[in-house]
């Protein structure tokens, strides 16, 4: 549900299907991972370069020996597939995010804080 | 700094005012036509999937509903040689695919 704290990563997400990942924070789903072996856990966190953070995972590895984690982190490189939980409305998840974003360009009203794109007459 | 870029496939699903245009004009344009469809997708490392594309971007990131996931292996008798082709399939309700696995996009294929 956090926004991140960098312009570039806002952008990335706003301009890709990772922002309905990182609307899926909180939920229990799985992540298949490119090398054949799954982590099912709580999101915790996923990023504009679909790096994702697992909490309370059942990782079952490539050999299909199972072990539990605290914490995982899979490199986006590394994602193959993520089961989107049935109970999450994608269409409302992505406006959701999409407006959290809004609500931080856009943070301090029109004239006052720091532009995110500047207009002509500032540049 | 891209401002106001489209997001393609995204837009219908959310409604939000970005610029669109009706008109197929690059391949990306041919995907979009296939929304809501059903569509059958090759991936790497002999994969198939087989469901309803419900959302895409520029990485051919995708969300597909209803999959079928189809993966194909090939056994060597090691008496024979033969090759045995044997495929694995699983159902998965809503999948997020990330767009780098993805070799080709198409309608479904028609069997016979």
């Amino acid at each position: 549900m956090e926004i991140s704290h960098s312009v570039k990563e806002r952008t990335i997400a706003e301009n890709s299907l990772v922002i309905l990942l990182q609307g899926i924070h909180g939920h229990v789903t799985t992540v298949d991972l490119r090398d054949e072996s799954t982590a099912l856990g709580r999101i915790t966190n996923v990023d504009a370069f679909m790096n994702i953070r697992l909490a309370e995972v059942t990782f079952t590895d490539r050999q299909g020996r199972v072990s539990q984690l605290d914490d995982l982190f899979v490199t986006g490189r590394n994602v193959r597939y993520v089961h989107i939980p049935d109970e999450v409305d994608i269409k409302a998840t992505v406006e959701k995010q999409l407006q959290l974003i809004h609500k931080v360009r856009y943070f301090g009203g029109r004239d006052k804080g720091r532009k995110e794109f500047p207009t002509a007459r500032h540049k | 700094m891209i401002f106001g870029c489209y997001q393609h496939g995204l837009d219908q699903m959310t409604d939000m005012k970005q610029q669109t245009t009706n008109t197929v004009e690059e391949p990306l344009d041919l995907i979009r036509l296939s929304l809501d469809e059903r569509i059958y997708v090759k991936m790497r490392n002999d994969r198939e999937l087989r469901g309803r594309l419900h959302a895409y971007d520029q990485h051919l990131n995708m969300i597909l509903g209803d999959v079928e996931e189809t993966v194909t292996t090939i056994e060597i008798d090691e008496e024979t040689y033969e090759e045995i082709y044997k495929s694995t399939k699983r159902n998965i309700p809503m999948l997020f695919v990330r767009g780098d696995g993805v070799v080709l996009v198409a309608p479904p294929l028609r069997v016979g």
